[in-house]
């Protein structure tokens, strides 16, 4: 069949004429393709290399010319005065934690909203949805409040569970809608075998949501990764600042630098989280890409 | 009714509900609270007040300039990144023609699919600070500098009152475009090869592929697309406050509601006042979510 | 960007609820409910402890980390303190965003008991004292200077100092640097080309045009993020032309104060300056950035407060050579000599009301307002201290000699105005104003009724708190 096909494709377009529209239409795509690649490439390109360059180069020179010299002193000034290393491993530590909790826990919320009929569903489903409606920044006084009364001020406690409790909404939607998409002839199935609510749960429908599940946990690293505010106003006190996460560290170099002027270290410490970052997503490429695509195009 | 279902569902939905409700319901009803106080952020009682704040709100300029800088970035940004997005991924996938029966993108795919979706994994904050020197006014700027080349004067991107908004749009689709590729890609791969199979036979050329199969086939993800932009253009404030001039000019011409509330709250000490903006757009943003998903709803969601 | 997503799918989830506040029960979580005071440390007043600080009790300060860094609090102030109360645990902590990180704090009634408030993201000062959370200084401006004998620490300061930080009568806030302003230029770029000081507006655009012959920009200022730098110039021409009553009007807010005739003509002198002088690209630019331009022999003159030295120290070359000049007369009829400057103490420190310890928190401001306090100050940050001859024996910069032969010349012919502390929203209508005026058109009518506008707005507007000087 498939030859037959390929025989009458070849038949019905004249072999010239196509050849010339790919020549023309290929030159064209590969033309935008590239230039896109550049527009991407070329900011972060221009980072790296800014963090080579001293501040003159940098806000004078010629945007395009490389650095006039190659060290690493600016990696060490991020390294060691701005501890950009150790902000770093804070928030491996904290979004590795966290996103385990949020997975975790919106699943199981959003299993039983998805496939449990009960009195008040709908409403629960609803308040988490509605979550974040808002802009995090007006509960911000509120919430340090509560956090402040249960004593998880400056806590990593307190901050894992406050980034649990903000991934919730999201996940929660998003899960529920890929719960419900899952066959129904299964999870009898295991029941009449006699297996528990729980059970069923944790051993049947987990392994069959794995793609949303994949999709999800992206998601939730990449937000909590970039979360900002709330660990502003939440990590503060007393040697705070050895619990930072990253984007706290490069804010605090961002807000130096406009004062002592040392651009070449706030783009040596943007270079540092951003490279691992993409060597990560350069390694788990094909999985994120299928996960952050299987919930939304299911 | 099976046995056991009600203390499963409890035990359940215990530890996500208490978390949930302690940490973001609580202090988002005392937002909803403050929007009706004209509490100033620093004292311990503030005063009830009513709707004033919501009254000065219909006669604030400033308000309003930023909901009808809301309005232009909701038709931009999704038209613009969704016209971008879905010619690169019709390229990636479908671009390089049949080859062996089966729809190839075109040479190099690969490549580009991944240095496409680089921005997604960049926190906001980065790219602001990474685009203040990519506009820069003058030769140092990365597209000024480009421009000089071909003897062009620099441009004012971020100091231009009129051309400032669009090039935060420009950012943002920068941003999103790799994202949408990606999600378009996905609905592509999922369209039957025959589809294409038949319209070839057809004698259909690449133009005419792409509107009259791979468009309406891809209806249902384009629809997606449009409402996760749509709501994207009710926020921007992060990179307003990193990028634009003077957070929010020149002059006002790039301020998003976002930015309003940040600077009454945080800058003016009006707490009061700022929560009943977030109010505002609470329900802007609840109201065009509304919208949409009733056009738009989806069978999975519906279920 | 995936946060956004994240977010707008919450959102788009969200259709049709609306969430029921449950306002009357939350509302006592926001105050806490009641107004007592919590116990506050006293320890007996004597000779050597003249604040009657308790020695044992634990003290908590924060410190800005921006442009002075905190090593001057954490190498010289709470050494000093400690010195004088062993017992006492003293806990440091600096923050970026002092408004994000501790605005919460005030809230809650737990505040630290020294604060140093500033950075682009301060809490708003006016707010704190309407809300009572700023201890009275009368105490400590009446107690007896730590290492300057027979004097009160009110004697030692530079005049003006207390008014500065006073909110209605009462002096809340100590404003602890003391900042010259007026246009920097390079000595070596005026002694290469035989460039003089202007006193003139006359002399001052013929030197503008010769800049100009030169190839160098002959104005600058950064309008991204500092343009008040800018509204500072044309209010100090404003004060020189009709005296420095015209700043003392604005400030309380009088009627038609922003419609005087100074104020306009200084406004259509310097958007002359902006028409012809200026380089449009300025508008996009941060301050550093500007600076460094200057640094590189591009712009000629740039308004600055004396920070400025300091903050370009490492990008300066070797013979840059900073001075600094103050503004030109604006015409033959100004009611203050071409020597007058604005000056003033700046930079706020103060202690909190309901913290546990606010006397010790005024006894640390004690140990900063000594003569080896304000020292270690200098010598660390480069920049003035309030205290009065606190730089015996320090070798002092270009720039800061400089600026000191500045203040000398003006004599008691230096002023300052309140209100952009005071009302932020007039600051932030001044700074969108003074870009208009300055890049696009230099239209002075239009200045002053834009400012005029929103001063008539905060009169009116009950919510916020007046202040009066």
């Amino acid at each position: 069949m498939a030859l037959l096909t390929r025989e009458a494709t070849r038949q019905a377009a004249p072999a010239s004429t196509e050849r010339r529209e790919v020549k023309v239409l290929s030159g064209f795509a590969h033309l935008s393709l590239a230039v896109w690649a550049i527009l991407v490439i070329a900011p972060l390109a221009w980072t790296v290399m800014a963090s080579f360059k001293n501040n003159t180069e940098i806000f004078l020179g010629n945007p395009f010319a490389l650095p006039s010299s190659f060290n690493f002193d600016s990696y060490v000034r991020a390294w060691n005065d701005a501890h950009v290393g150790r902000y770093f491993l804070n928030s491996v530590f904290v979004v590795s934690i966290s996103t385990a909790g949020t997975m975790l826990l919106g699943s199981m919320a959003a299993y039983v909203l998805a496939r449990y009929k009960f009195f008040g569903n709908r409403f629960i489903y609803y308040l988490f949805v509605s979550g974040l409606a808002f802009p995090v920044f007006l509960a911000l006084v509120p919430l340090f409040l509560v956090v402040n009364n249960l004593g998880l001020l400056n806590t990593y406690t307190g901050l894992i569970l406050v980034y649990i409790a903000y991934s919730l909404p999201f996940t929660v939607f998003f899960l529920a809608a890929f719960f419900k998409t899952l066959p129904n002839s299964v999870a009898e199935a295991a029941m009449i075998d006699g297996a528990s609510h729980t059970r069923l749960f944790f051993q049947v429908m987990m392994p069959m949501a794995k793609p949303g599940l994949v999709s999800l946990t992206i998601f939730n690293i990449l937000g909590q990764w970039n979360q900002y505010l709330l660990p502003v106003a939440l990590m503060q006190g007393e040697n705070a600042d050895q619990k930072w996460v990253l984007t706290q560290g490069i804010a605090s170099i961002s807000v130096q630098a406009g004062y002592e002027a040392d651009w070449a270290a706030l783009f040596a410490a943007l270079t540092l989280s951003i490279l691992p970052m993409i060597v990560m997503y350069g390694f788990f490429q094909r999985q994120i890409q299928q996960g952050l695509t299987a919930g939304a195009v299911k | 009714m099976r046995h056991g279902k009600y203390p499963f569902i409890v035990g359940f939905l215990a530890a996500p509900v208490a978390l949930y409700v302690t940490f973001v319901i609580a202090p988002y009803l005392q937002a909803f609270y403050l929007a009706m106080t004209n509490w100033r952020g620093v004292s311990a009682n503030p005063k009830f007040i009513g709707l004033d704040n919501f009254q000065r709100l219909l006669q604030d300029d400033v308000f309003w300039k930023a909901v009808r800088h809301h309005g232009l970035l909701l038709l931009a940004l999704p038209l613009v990144t969704i016209a971008i997005a879905l010619f690169f991924a019709f390229l990636l996938n479908v671009g390089g023609g049949s080859r062996g029966g089966v729809m190839t993108g075109v040479w190099g795919s690969k490549f580009y699919r991944f240095v496409f979706f680089f921005p997604q994994v960049l926190a906001i904050v980065i790219i602001g600070v990474i685009f203040q020197r990519v506009y820069a006014p003058d030769d140092s700027g990365l597209l000024n500098g480009f421009l000089k080349i071909f003897g062009i004067d620099p441009i004012l991107f971020m100091a231009n009152g009129r051309i400032a908004l669009w090039a935060i749009v420009a950012v943002l689709v920068w941003q999103s475009v790799g994202f949408y590729v990606v999600l378009f890609s996905a609905g592509m791969a999922s369209i039957p090869k025959d589809i294409y199979e038949a319209a070839t036979l057809d004698g259909a050329g690449r133009g005419a592929m792409f509107f009259r199969v791979t468009m309406p086939l891809l209806w249902d993800t384009l629809q997606v697309a449009w409402v996760y932009l749509g709501i994207a253009a009710f926020d921007a404030f992060a990179i307003v406050q990193v990028l634009s001039v003077d957070q929010g000019g020149p002059d006002g011409a790039t301020t998003v509601l976002g930015m309003e509330i940040y600077r009454n709250a945080f800058s003016y000490s009006q707490f009061g006042y700022a929560s009943a903006m977030g109010v505002a757009l609470f329900f802007l943003t609840i109201t065009f979510a509304a919208l949409t998903l009733r056009v738009s709803r989806r069978e999975t969601i519906e279920l | 960007m995936s946060e956004d997503r994240r977010t707008f799918l919450q959102r788009a989830a969200a259709a049709g609820l609306l969430a029921t506040p449950a306002a009357g029960l939350l509302s006592a979580c926001v105050g806490g409910g009641d107004d007592d005071t919590q116990d506050q440390a006293e320890g007996e007043k004597s000779e050597t402890n003249p604040l009657g600080v308790d020695a044992k009790a634990p003290l908590e300060v924060v410190i800005f980390n921006g442009g002075l860094g905190t090593k001057y609090a954490t190498d010289v102030h709470i050494p000093s303190y400690k010195k004088s109360f062993p017992e006492a645990e003293v806990k440091f902590s600096q923050a970026e965003e002092i408004a994000t990180v501790l605005q919460p704090r005030f809230t809650s009634e737990q505040p630290p008991d020294m604060v140093n408030n500033a950075g682009s993201k301060l809490m708003d000062q006016g707010a704190l004292v309407q809300a009572g959370q700023v201890q009275d200084l009368t105490d400590l401006f009446n107690a007896p200077s730590l290492d300057i004998a027979g004097k009160t620490v009110k004697d030692t300061l530079v005049p003006g100092t207390v008014e500065q930080g006073t909110f209605n009568g009462k002096p809340y806030v100590l404003n602890y640097a003391f900042t010259t302003f007026g246009l920097w230029y390079s000595d070596k770029l005026f002694k290469d080309n035989s460039w003089t000081v202007p006193k003139t507006w006359t002399e001052f655009t013929a030197l503008l045009d010769s800049m100009k012959a030169k190839g160098v920009t002959p104005y600058a200022y950064a309008g991204a993020n500092a343009s008040y730098y800018q509204y500072l110039v044309i209010l100090t021409t404003a004060a020189k032309i009709g005296g420095a009553d015209v700043l003392k009007n604005i400030d309380n807010l009088e009627d038609g104060a922003w419609q005087v005739d100074a104020v306009k003509q200084a406004a259509q002198l310097w958007g002359e300056i902006g028409n012809k002088y200026m380089l449009k690209s300025h508008l996009g630019l941060r301050h550093t950035e500007v600076q460094l331009q200057q640094n590189q022999y591009r712009v000629g003159l740039y308004p600055s407060g004396s920070w400025l030295e300091n903050e370009q120290a490492k990008d300066t070359p070797a013979g840059f050579n900073y001075a600094v000049m103050p503004l030109p007369s604006a015409t033959a009829s100004d009611k203050l000599p071409q020597t007058a400057i604005y000056a003033a103490a700046g930079e706020m420190y103060f202690v909190a009301a309901k913290g546990k310890n606010p006397r010790g928190g005024m006894e640390y401001l004690r140990h900063m307002l000594s003569k080896e306090g304000a020292k270690g100050f200098t010598e660390l940050t480069k920049v003035l201290t309030v205290v009065q001859g606190a730089t015996e024996g320090l070798t002092i910069s270009p720039g800061l000699t400089s600026s000191e032969a500045m203040l000398k010349a003006a004599g008691s012919d230096y002023f300052a105005y309140r209100w952009d502390t005071w009302y932020k929203k007039m600051d932030d209508e001044c700074r969108a104003a003074t870009n208009e005026l300055m890049f696009s058109g230099g239209d002075a009518n239009k200045f002053v009724a834009r400012m005029q506008k929103v001063a008539d707005e905060v009169k009116k507007d009950p919510s916020i708190e007046k202040f009066k000087r």
